[in-house]
């Protein structure tokens, strides 16, 4: 199935407390044809909307006050807690270091966008979340993507890499 | 998968390249991309107005550091403020000012750093962002930005060689 036809039928729930960058996202986000784009400020919030709103996936900055992107996703990845713990999670970044890519890998994320946030790089991270074929496991604590593969350079997506491979 | 000979297994050599980057976009998918630029293109005249709001906030912070110091929950909204701005830099079209808000970054990302850094190196970060800002210059092709990124990253570089190795506290993520 082509991107485009995946995202048509994708709900996203955009969390980032810059609302100027949530904007960028949201445009593009519509440009591609999202079946709907969510967005919020802040992750208290996000989880109230994921018990109230069907979503498909979720795109959230790290670096959050109060609370931050890290922590949405551990409640996320909670069976006990989260009414949609399989959700896949974008995290975005301004970091690429490989102790930060440990630390959400091992909090439940499936992939990053690194900023500076492109339409190019926001395309290609979707389409490895939405048609890849990531293993996932299920425990007693944890409900998410695997762990064991937390130093895998390639879930990033530095998008001067990907502006340049065009 | 075998062809003729059923001693010779023909593959498809993976593309390293493509795999290190995320894959291709399909062909069908590019459309979508000149779509969301073009749609980003209306917003483009925007930019500059939201990152002024940005770089505001960090002078906010910074004069309360010049009063307060960068010790304490001061220096880690500085840090907040030069970390939101290394994202948003590039994101507005300002890589230089990605650039300088890095490097500033690095020099108060951790409590230990901020204990001792010094504070006339970090503010001058600030000033250098604002006058990046303020006369419209967006990357290091100005040969006068590009001789100032270059000294300031090479003293931010300089004091935080130290802590260089070490995984950066919980506080300092995102």
């Amino acid at each position: 199935m082509a991107l485009e036809e995946t995202l048509s039928q994708t709900r996203i729930l955009v969390v980032d407390d810059n609302a100027a960058l949530r904007g960028v996202l949201r445009v593009s986000l519509q440009a591609f044809g999202c079946a709907k784009v969510i967005e919020t400020g802040s992750v208290s919030q996000a989880l109230d909307l994921l018990k109230s709103q069907a979503i498909d996936l979720v795109i959230t900055d790290w670096k959050m006050k109060p609370r931050d992107g890290i922590d949405l996703v551990s409640c996320i990845r909670s069976p006990v807690s989260s009414p949609v713990p399989g959700l896949p999670v974008i995290m975005l970044t301004a970091y690429d270091g490989t102790d930060k890519i440990r630390q959400a890998r091992r909090a439940g994320v499936n992939a990053f966008l690194i900023k500076p946030v492109t339409a190019a790089a926001l395309a290609s991270c979707l389409r490895d979340v939405l048609t890849g074929d990531q293993g996932f496991v299920e425990t007693d604590s944890y409900v998410g993507p695997e762990r064991r593969e937390a130093d895998r350079s390639d879930l990033i997506r530095p998008a001067a890499q990907l502006t340049a491979s065009h | 998968m075998a062809k003729t000979n059923p001693d010779v297994e023909m593959i498809a050599a993976p593309n390293m390249l493509q795999i290190k980057i995320g894959g291709p976009i399909g062909a069908a998918d590019l459309h979508l991309i000149e779509k969301a630029d073009n749609a980003l293109n209306e917003m483009r005249s925007d930019f500059a107005l939201w990152l002024e709001d940005e770089v505001e906030k960090l002078e906010k912070s910074a004069s309360i550091v010049r009063k307060e110091g960068l010790k304490g929950q001061e220096g880690e909204d500085l840090f907040i403020r030069a970390h939101d701005l290394r994202g948003l830099g590039s994101t507005y079209e300002f890589p230089i000012i990605t650039r300088l808000a890095s490097s500033m970054a690095k020099m108060i990302d951790m409590p230990e750093k901020r204990e001792v850094a010094p504070a006339g190196l970090v503010l001058a970060h600030v000033n250098a962002i604002r006058a990046a800002l303020v006369q419209n210059i967006r990357d290091t092709t100005d040969p006068v930005a590009a001789e100032l990124a270059g000294q300031l990253e090479e003293m931010a570089e300089a004091f935080a060689a130290p802590w260089k190795d070490q995984p950066q506290p919980a506080a300092a993520n995102g």
